[in-house]
Order: C-alpha cells, then sequence, then structure tokens
C-alpha cells in the first residue's frame, strides 16, 4: 500500500496519532499540575476521564470530518448505517454496550487483585477508563450493533474506507492500553512504601503510558511508510 | 505430524531428576558449609585472661554472684511479658532489655549463641530437627573445668549439644512432640523446686517449651498463650521468694520470638526480638534501657559475671548494664578483657598488619594507656572528677573497639565453597537445559540432536576432562574435600556435567546452525506467547526480595490472567465462528448462548478470588468444612465405585467428628477424658476406612482368575488408570484429614478448578486454526502448573520458614517419630501441588477428546502421559530452581541473602524432591502396570 503525506488516508492518521498523543499529553499536564496522584481512582475529583473522553470524541469527530470526501462513493448498506446513526435504538445499544464492558473490566479487575469489598469507586474509574480507550471509540464511530460486529467478524461490509484507517489506530490504542494497565500492576508488590503504589494509580497510569506507546508505534509505523515511499520516488 | 514420538520418558526424566538433585544438594552443601568454624584455626586464639596490662599486674574478678539461673522461655516474644500477663515478673525485674536475635530463628542455632557467642550458619535450621553436633566450647565447658555444678531441665536440645557438660539433667524425652503443653513444663518446674533445695550449683538452666508448643498448633493469639504466661510467671516467682536464694541473678529469656501466626524461622520482628529481664536480690532499679543489644553480648557479659575465660568462638560486645554491680576497677578489667579477646579473633582473622593499621587498634591503645594509668587512683579509690573523665573515655573506647570488631567478624563469618558450588551449579544447569532442549525438540532429539542416548566416546571423553578437572581443582585449592573418597565421590558429578555440557553445547550449535541450511530444526512442542511471557515473568521476578516476600501476588495475577485470557480468547472465537455461519444477524443472543456456554469457567474464577479472602471465613467453618467435605465426596465420587464411596464418605464424617472433638467445629460437647479417648477409636477407624478404600480400589484394578469373564465384558479397561485412580483419591483422603479446618474447601476448589480449566484448554484447543494436540498438553501443563502453585499459597504457604504448619504431623500422634512427622507436614505443605501432577495425569490418561468433537486424536492423546506431560512438567518444575540457583550466586552478598533468599532456595530445592518422589511413584506404576497402552 502506498502512502505519501499528501494523501488523505496519511493526513488522516497522522491527525489522528497527534490527537491521540496531545490528549495523554494533557493528562500528563494536568497530573503534574495537581502534584498528589492520590485523588487519580476519584471519579469526581479527577479530570483524567473527562479529558479522555473528550480525546476520544475529536477523534471520532475526526474521521467523521474525512469521511465527509468519501459521501459520493458509498455502497447501499454503508448509506443505511449512517442513515441509522442517531436513530435511539443505536444509542441505546451503544450505551448498553458501553455499561456492560464497563461490568467487565470491573469483573477483570476484581479477578486480577481488586479489593472485592472495598474501592469500588476506584475500580469504577479504571474501568471507566478502561472502556473509554479500548471500546468507546468504536461504538461512537459506528453505533453498539457495528462495534459488536467489528469485534466478531472478519470484515463487515458496511465500514467505510476512512472508519476502516480509525479502526486500525483504535486498535493500537486499545491493545496498549490494556496492556499497560495490566503491566501496571508490577510495582504493587515491590516494598518501596510510595503513596503512588496505592492501587488504581499504577493501572491508570500504565494505561495512559500503555496508549501513549501504542500510539507512538502506530506513528512510527505510518511515517516508516511514508519514508520509504519517499526515498524510492527520490532514486527512481 | 505423522512423526510424533511417543516414547516414554520416564527413564531420562527419572535420570535428570536425580542429577538435578545431586546437583542442587552439592550447591546447598557449598553455600551453607555446615560448620565453618573447624575451619579457622581457633587454637592460635588465646585461651587464658589476660593477666598483666603493659607491665601492670591485673586480677580478673571473682564471680559476683553465687548462683545463676538461666530461665529460657522457648518463644518468648517481645511484647508477651507485660503488667497483666506476668505481673511478677514484670513488677521486679531490676532490669529489662531487649535483645536481637540473629537467624535462624529456630531452637538449635539459638542456644548454640547463647552459649558459645557465635552466629550460627543458616543451614542449622534444616540441622534443628534431629541431627546436632557437639559444641566444641562454651560457657559450659568452661564452667566444668572449674568443677562448677551445672544443673539443667527443660528441652532436651541442650543435652544433645552438650552431652557431658552438665551435672545433672532432667531433660524432656520428647521436645518436638508439639501437642504436649504443659507436661514437659510441670517436670521443669518439678525439677526447679528441688534444685532451689540443694544449693550446690553454680548455674541451673531452665529451659520451657509449652509456649512455643502453643503457638505452633493454637497460633500468637491462642487464649493459653495468657494461661501459660501466668505460669511461667509463677515459677520466676517461686524463685523469687524463695528462702536459699540470696546472692543470685536471675535471668529471664527466650531463644527466639514467635511470628503472628504462631511459627517462628523467619525474619519478622516478632520472631527476631526477645526480652531480657534480670533479677536479683536489693538490686538498685535502673530505668528502663532501650537500648538493644544482641543475643551474642549475653555471653561474654555471662562468662565474666560467671568469672570464666570468654569462649573462643564468641565474637559478642559487652552489656554495660548488666555490670553495674562490679567495681569500677573489674568493670574496667571486662571491657579491656572482651577488646583484647576481639582483637586476638582479628589478628586470627584478618592478619597482624591489617590489625595494625586499622582504626579500631589505635582505639584500643588509646583505651589501655588510660586503663593502665587509671588502675593506680582506681585501687586507692580516687573519686576525682578527672580519673571519672579517664574512665569513661576508656570504657567507651574499649566498647567501640569491641563493637567495630564484633560488627567485622560477623560479617567475615559468611564463607562460601566455591568448588562445591560451581560443580552444584554446573550440573544443575546443565541437566535442566538439557531436559528443557530434549523436551523443545522432542521429534528430532534422538536422531539428529543425540540427547537420548548415552554416547561411550563423549562420556569417555568427559571422564578424562573430569578426572583433569578434579586434580587440578584440588591442586588450586579450589575444591576442598577432607578425604580421598570424597574427592573420588566428587568425579561423578563433574564427569555428569561435563557430558551433559557437551550434549547440550552440541544441541545448540545444532539449532543455530542446522547442517541442512534449507532445514532448520522445528520445535515440536508449541510455545504460544502468553503462556511464555507469564512464565517468563514468574522466573524472572524471582530476582527481587519483595517479590519472593510476596510471592503469593505474582502467582494469584499471574494465574488468573491466564486463566482470563484464554477463556476470554476463547469465547470470541467462538462467538466469531458462530457469527459466520449465521452472517452477521442476532450476534447479541450469539455473544450471551457462548458465554452462557462457558458460565463455569466464570464460577470458577470467582471461587478463585474468593479463596483468597479464606482466612477471614473463621466464624461460619463449622458450615463450610460440612459444605466442602459434602462438595469434595461428590467429586470424588467420579473415580470411586459405590462401596468405595461409602467408605469415603464415612472417613469423612470421621473427620468431622475429629475435627469436632478437638474443639475446632460445632459438634457434641464431651467431657475431656472421653473426648480424648474417643479422639483415638476415631483415627483408627479413618485410618481402616481409608485402608478399605485403597484394597477395593486395587481389587477392581487387579482382578485375578476372572480373565474369561472380564473378556467377555469387553476390552478391559486400563488397570494403570484405576490405580493411579485409587491412590490419588487415598491421598486426597488423608489430606483431608490433615488440612486445617477452613482450608479443608480448598480441595474441592482446587478437583473443580483443573477440571474446568481442563476443559477450557480442550475448547481453545479446537478453536485454534490449526489444531495440535500438543497444544493442549502445553497449555494443560502449565494451567496446572499455575493453578497448583495458587492454591499452595491460598493454604497460607509463604516463602518464609515460619508458615510452615507443624500441627498435621502430630495428629494421631503420641510421639515424635521424625519420619512420620515429615511425611504429614510434607503432605499437608505441598498437597497442592502434589495433587495438581498425579490429578493431571490421571485425566491425561482418561480424557477423553470426543467430547469436544476430536475423534482421531484420542489414542495418541492419553499415550502422550509419559511422553510429553511428566517430562514437560519436569522440565517446567527444573528450570526455575536453576535459574534461582544461578540468582543466589549473584546474590550472594546480598542484605536479604540469608533473610529472603536462603529460605527461598531451600523451599525451591525442597519442591524439586517432592515433585521427584511423586514422580518417582507415578513412574513406577507406569512401568509395572502399563502393558495395555
Amino acid at each position: 500500500m502506498v502512502s505519501r503525506f499528501d494523501q488523505q488516508k496519511t493526513k488522516h492518521q497522522l491527525f489522528h496519532v497527534s490527537i491521540s498523543l496531545a490528549t495523554i499529553l494533557i493528562c500528563m499536564t494536568y497530573m503534574q499540575y495537581r502534584r498528589n496522584w492520590a485523588h487519580l481512582g476519584s471519579f469526581w475529583d479527577s479530570l483524567i476521564v473527562p479529558i479522555v473522553f473528550f480525546g476520544e470524541l475529536l477523534k471520532v469527530i475526526l474521521a467523521r470530518f474525512f469521511g465527509r470526501i468519501e459521501d459520493g462513493v458509498l455502497t447501499v448498506k454503508q448509506r443505511q448505517k449512517k442513515a441509522a446513526y442517531f436513530t435511539p435504538r443505536e444509542l441505546l445499544g451503544g450505551l448498553t454496550l458501553q455499561f456492560l464492558c464497563t461490568l467487565l473490566y470491573a469483573f477483570i479487575c476484581i479477578i486480577l487483585g481488586a479489593p472485592v469489598l472495598a474501592n469500588y469507586e476506584q475500580t469504577f474509574v479504571l474501568s471507566l477508563l478502561m472502556t473509554l480507550l479500548t471500546v468507546s471509540p468504536t461504538v461512537f464511530l459506528l453505533g453498539g450493533g457495528g462495534a459488536l460486529q467489528v469485534c466478531f467478524c472478519e470484515k463487515p461490509d458496511f465500514i467505510t474506507k476512512c472508519e476502516d484507517t480509525a479502526l486500525h489506530l483504535f486498535k493500537y490504542n486499545a491493545l496498549g492500553g490494556i496492556l499497560g494497565a495490566w503491566a501496571g500492576s508490577v510495582v504493587a508488590p515491590l516494598d518501596w512504601g510510595r503513596d503512588w503504589q496505592v492501587y488504581p494509580i499504577p493501572n491508570v497510569i500504565g494505561a495512559l503510558l500503555g496508549s501513549a506507546l501504542g500510539n507512538i508505534y502506530a506513528c512510527t509505523h505510518v511515517l516508516y511508510m511514508c519514508g520509504r515511499v519517499y526515498m524510492s520516488k527520490k532514486r527512481s | 505430524m505423522a512423526m510424533e514420538e511417543h516414547k516414554s520418558r520416564l527413564v531420562y526424566t527419572f535420570y535428570m531428576l536425580t542429577l538435578f538433585l545431586c546437583g542442587a544438594v552439592l550447591f546447598l552443601i557449598g553455600f551453607f558449609p555446615a560448620s565453618y568454624s573447624v575451619a579457622e584455626q581457633e587454637s592460635s586464639v588465646p585461651i587464658d585472661r589476660p593477666t598483666t596490662l603493659h607491665g601492670e599486674k591485673l586480677e580478673p574478678p571473682p564471680s559476683s554472684y553465687n548462683s545463676f539461673i538461666l530461665l529460657l522461655i522457648d518463644a518468648l516474644r517481645n511484647d508477651f511479658p507485660s503488667e497483666s500477663t506476668m505481673p511478677v515478673s514484670h513488677e521486679r525485674a531490676c532490669l529489662k532489655l531487649s535483645l536481637h536475635v540473629d537467624i535462624p530463628t529456630v531452637t538449635m542455632p539459638r542456644l548454640k549463641s547463647i552459649t558459645t557467642g557465635t552466629l550460627s550458619n543458616f543451614i542449622d535450621i534444616a540441622l534443628n530437627v534431629g541431627h546436632t553436633e557437639q559444641v566444641e566450647d562454651s560457657l559450659l565447658h568452661r564452667l566444668k573445668q572449674r568443677d562448677a555444678v551445672v544443673s539443667f531441665a527443660g528441652d532436651h536440645t541442650w543435652v544433645h549439644l552438650f552431652p557431658s557438660e552438665f551435672t545433672r539433667k532432667a531433660e524432656n524425652n520428647d521436645s518436638f512432640y508439639v501437642n504436649d503443653f504443659y507436661e514437659g513444663d510441670k517436670n521443669v518446674t518439678r525439677t526447679l523446686e528441688l534444685e532451689l533445695e540443694k544449693e550446690d550449683w553454680k548455674l541451673l538452666i531452665l529451659h520451657y517449651l509449652g509456649l512455643d508448643h502453643i503457638g505452633h498448633v493454637e497460633g500468637h493469639a491462642s487464649p493459653k498463650i495468657n494461661h501459660k504466661l501466668k505460669e511461667m510467671d509463677d515459677a520466676v516467682k517461686k524463685i523469687l521468694d524463695h528462702k536459699n536464694m540470696e546472692n543470685y541473678l536471675l535471668l529471664l529469656t527466650g531463644d527466639h520470638g514467635m511470628a503472628d501466626g504462631g511459627g517462628h524461622g523467619g525474619n519478622t520482628p516478632a520472631e527476631t526480638s526477645v526480652p531480657l529481664y534480670l533479677y536479683s536480690k536489693n538490686c538498685s532499679k535502673y530505668a528502663g534501657s532501650t537500648k538493644r543489644y544482641n543475643q551474642i553480648d549475653l555471653t561474654p557479659t555471662l562468662a565474666l559475671l560467671l568469672s570464666v575465660e570468654i569462649p573462643t568462638m564468641s565474637i559478642g560486645c559487652l552489656i554495660p548494664e548488666m555490670l553495674q554491680t562490679l567495681t569500677l576497677e573489674q568493670q574496667m578489667y571486662a571491657y579491656f578483657y572482651n577488646a583484647h579477646h576481639l582483637l586476638n579473633k582479628a589478628r586470627v582473622k584478618f592478619g597482624h598488619e591489617s590489625v595494625r593499621r586499622s582504626d579500631y587498634f589505635g582505639w584500643y591503645q588509646n583505651a589501655t594507656l588510660l586503663h593502665k594509668n587509671l588502675l593506680e587512683p582506681l585501687r586507692l579509690g580516687d573519686g576525682s572528677s578527672a580519673s571519672k573523665v579517664h574512665y569513661e573515655n576508656a570504657k567507651l573506647n574499649y566498647l567501640r573497639v569491641a563493637r567495630e570488631i564484633s560488627e567485622q567478624l560477623s560479617e567475615s563469618l559468611v564463607k562460601f565453597d566455591y568448588g562445591l558450588i560451581a560443580v552444584g551449579l554446573a550440573l544443575a544447569t546443565a541437566t535442566s537445559l538439557h531436559i528443557v532442549l530434549n523436551i523443545l525438540f522432542l521429534d528430532v532429539a534422538t536422531e539428529q540432536l543425540g540427547l537420548d542416548i548415552l554416547k561411550l566416546g563423549q562420556l569417555l571423553l568427559s571422564l578424562v576432562i573430569g578426572i583433569m578437572l578434579n586434580v587440578v581443582g584440588h591442586m588450586l585449592d579450589q575444591l576442598m574435600t577432607s578425604s580421598m573418597l570424597q574427592s573420588l565421590l566428587l568425579l561423578f558429578p563433574i564427569v555428569a556435567s561435563v557430558y551433559l555440557s557437551i550434549d547440550v553445547a552440541q544441541a545448540l550449535i545444532k539449532i543455530a546452525l542446522p547442517p541442512l541450511y534449507a532445514r532448520r530444526l522445528k520445535l515440536s512442542i508449541p510455545l504460544p506467547l502468553p503462556l511464555l511471557l507469564c512464565y517468563a515473568i514468574r522466573t524472572f521476578t524471582l530476582g527481587s526480595s519483595s517479590f519472593i516476600e510476596f510471592e503469593y501476588k505474582t502467582w494469584y495475577y499471574l494465574g488468573n490472567t491466564l486463566i482470563l485470557l484464554v477463556a476470554l480468547k476463547t469465547l470470541r472465537r467462538r462467538i466469531t465462528k458462530a457469527n459466520v455461519e449465521l452472517d452477521g444477524r442476532h450476534l447479541h443472543k450469539i455473544a450471551s448462548a457462548c458465554l452462557w456456554q462457558q458460565r463455569k469457567i466464570f464460577v470458577v474464577l470467582i471461587l478463585l478470588t474468593l479463596m483468597r479472602y479464606l482466612h477471614r471465613l473463621s466464624s461460619i467453618k463449622s458450615t463450610l468444612m460440612l459444605f466442602s467435605l459434602l462438595l469434595f465426596w461428590a467429586r470424588l465420587r467420579k473415580f470411586t465405585d459405590t462401596p468405595q464411596a461409602i467408605f469415603n464418605g464415612i472417613a469423612f464424617m470421621l473427620v468431622y467428628s475429629f475435627r469436632g472433638l478437638n474443639g475446632q467445629v460445632q459438634f457434641f460437647v464431651l467431657p475431656d477424658q472421653l473426648a480424648s479417648r474417643y479422639v483415638l477409636a476415631l483415627l483408627v477407624l479413618f485410618w481402616c476406612c481409608l485402608a478399605l478404600v485403597f484394597v477395593l480400589g486395587y481389587r477392581t484394578a487387579l482382578p485375578q482368575q476372572q480373565s474369561g469373564q472380564s473378556l467377555l465384558d469387553g476390552p478391559p479397561k486400563s488397570n494403570l488408570l484405576k490405580l493411579l485412580q485409587t491412590n490419588l483419591t487415598c491421598s486426597l483422603i488423608l489430606t483431608a484429614l490433615l488440612y486445617k479446618v477452613q482450608n479443608i474447601v480448598l480441595l474441592p476448589t482446587l478437583l473443580i478448578t483443573l477440571d474446568e480449566t481442563y476443559k477450557l484448554c480442550e475448547a481453545y484447543g479446537t478453536t485454534v486454526r490449526k489444531f495440535s494436540v500438543r497444544l493442549v498438553h502445553v497449555y494443560k501443563i502449565i494451567m496446572t502448573i499455575f493453578v497448583a502453585r495458587m492454591f499452595y499459597f491460598y493454604q497460607g504457604n509463604s516463602n518464609s520458614l515460619s508458615t510452615i504448619d507443624l500441627t498435621p504431623g502430630y495428629i494421631g500422634q503420641t510421639s515424635y517419630n521424625p519420619v512420620i512427622v515429615g511425611f504429614f507436614v510434607t503432605l499437608n505443605t505441598y498437597s497442592a501441588e502434589i495433587h495438581s501432577f498425579l490429578y493431571l495425569i490421571v485425566h491425561t490418561l482418561r480424557a477423553d477428546l470426543r467430547s469436544v468433537g476430536i475423534i482421531q486424536s484420542l489414542p495418541s492423546y492419553a499415550k502422550a502421559a509419559d511422553s510429553i506431560v511428566a517430562p514437560l512438567y519436569a522440565a517446567l518444575v527444573m528450570l526455575p530452581a536453576a535459574f534461582y540457583l544461578c540468582l543466589m550466586v549473584g546474590f550472594r552478598y546480598h542484605l536479604f541473602i540469608y533473610s529472603v533468599f536462603s529460605p527461598k532456595v531451600l523451599y525451591d530445592c525442597y519442591t524439586v524432591l517432592v515433585f521427584y518422589l511423586v514422580f518417582l511413584s507415578t513412574s513406577l506404576y507406569f512401568k509395572l502396570f502399563k502393558r495395555d497402552a
């Protein structure tokens, strides 16, 4: 697949990755500003979840923006899908799916060692963040049913090219986030006695850093492809 | 996979395990030399007390008390004696100090430290039970030289250590029988009363064991503890108020502390800190000193008070608070003597030259000069302020010389036998690499890598190299052996490790540079990335002391991650598969149907999470026990036929009544005497039931003279499977008796977890694009290892030696029998690992893949039990252990080497040993009964 800087797809990818990295940078700045990280696990006091939410929303708007150009060449199925985006059925389905996902993440947190009878708020915040990093962008982009299909089908035929690009990048984000949050627990047994070793903090930060790494990887990949095309063009 | 091999590799694995254990034992001997003090030339330290100082004559002080009593209460930790628990002892103590105890915190090494003043070797912890060598020189030896009368009563470890040093001794018959709370202590108190009348002794040693036994059986919070402390308080009162006691010194202390669970042997503050209370007639009470001294400081101080020589091995300092009754001149002498003694030891250890160049030598010179100048005024009784200042100055200098040398000497006591370490490490590493390579390249191992066969030429070559290495090692003093026989014996591991290393090196070269470049050697065993990653994390986290201390967290996290990951992957693949057929419609219905299909594994995950909170369930333990026994019986019903199941049920009822009679669960209340009589009968009945289950199982497995009939019934089922099932069942029933009440629920949960995990692995295997039986095997094996380890920690085990539960060893025992106690304790501690392995083998033999839709692979599936499953399991057990041995060498000067890393290495080696024994018995059955496979 050829990719050049001036191609629509490459532009989309680079903008997308920039938004992701900017979101995480804003989170980091915010954390630096607050100094004390103890509030990271609380729902009302921490701004991490809203920041990430707006970041993901921006990415979806970006995908819509780049998708406008394709509007003329859509298939019937794609058109139908698009028309059904704002129907109450789809909205409800999307919300339910995200809610179930949050529950699933909370279950996983507890299975992997979060306290069963305490720290509900922290577990909730962590699973909300994980949902935002993994499932929400897809749901925002395609609606509940679409997201399910993407997850469990080889390649559904209602996805436009532009959505495909975005989905590809969401995958890196999600994988990075999951692995980061999982690996964040590594500091739990250490006997350093720091206040940031308390339960949700390493996982929250791990999730953010992990998704940042995922995005950096995706970005490198895109740039590498562009560079290769550029070099081969120059040579010829 | 037409080339899949199904040769039994049990014999090969057996050899590898044996060699690995040999290597591990050699390593341990080298790492913890059993007696390092012997190697030093102790004879060059002068024994006699110094009598001159710069030409001035000195006189050793006479004994300051007529009689000394050392009252040792086993496991008396620092917070036990208090105003409420021991009022008399607390009220009337002249001096209260706190002593720091060195690891290992078990009795025998501690007694050595108190009497000889030297630190003990870590491995003494293993020698604590059973073998004890005699002590060469100690306070008691010195007293005996002076014909002083020394009397003793209590723990018989003392008598093993000092067989002929006591004038009179009244030792307990059985110090390791932990169910004896009161009888032994009563005898000690009786001896105390007799001795108090006699008045001829110089030193009386009383060692009470009851407190330690209560701790082991009932924990540190048992109400019996306070009762016991009261009894001890009465003994102290008896001494203090006795009319014959005129000029005496009573020392009340513990040999080691008690951890919060009630055990000891570890390194927590509760275990390493004990009180020291001193009592004498008309003492002036000093303000409670908060300074902490070491337990070894007691030895030189006591030697001076007893007016005997300081034992040669002593490296302790003095406790100034205990010397207050001496005159100033005598105190000066005491400080001088101990500093002098330590300086002599330092000269022997570090050489004259380096001592002369050291700081402390200057301090010592300074102090002796001041001391000499002080002699005259002190003898004249001059109390001028100038001499006071000089006195304080000299004292301070002496004390800091002693402290400095003491610290340096205790650090330099660590000694490794690098020759043995190298040989052991080489053997262990080579063995584990060999078996891992052999299993990974299973199909080509024999013909292309040549790992299986014994090659004579290579053996001869390694023999030659081995002899050369042995000779060169001896010549360079790297290998030190005391006799010709030992050096010849050492040849065997050297040759074995050379031979295996050549094999491994050759194989590695062939794998890296295959003979035919077109055909790279292919791995015969699939290695899925997540499994590999979890296994690698589990291995590499051994390098951190906090990960070892909290090892259970690693296991819970990784084990649950693995199960969850496999479950979610399977779920997703199932949904995708169903979805393809239905073309994207009704997706949520499919998803919920698939989720419902997998509900059991999620229940198991919830159960695994709940097991973490097992220790909080003690309030409902009666209900829990009944419920879990019922569940367990239902689970075992799968392996048993009806008569067996009946006896099994009776056995479980007996287990419940046994716990009920012991008062651990709700049961009819019976008078004590009656209860203790019933307990014995119950246990006899239990053993009968167990034997019946066993015999019934074997009878059906080994039919005699019924061959005609069984031919009609169809093909005879595998005898091997039935025998192994019977063994597993019996061993599980026995474990139900040994387990703590609230732990019994772990047994059925373990079986359920393993069952569901295996089903999950099969389901996962069928959803993979390219199905391979071996992939299923690999998943099952690694899952078994993780689940076994998780249950091992659920049970309350840890990497500290203090959590070993000794109580099950004494069920139905009336005395200490090392073999039975060892067997029971091992079965209790390692039950999860033993039974998981057995269950895996049984499962592999009886597994029926038809249920998941694979028909053709059935015969080769069961065959894999001895060709893949057992060897791979062994390899996966050995590899981390070998890695850990390597780490130990790297960490030998680590701060936590003896407190964290060393107990873990003992645990690791013991785990391999237990696995070895289980493996050995299983493979014997394979050898004897595997005909129809």
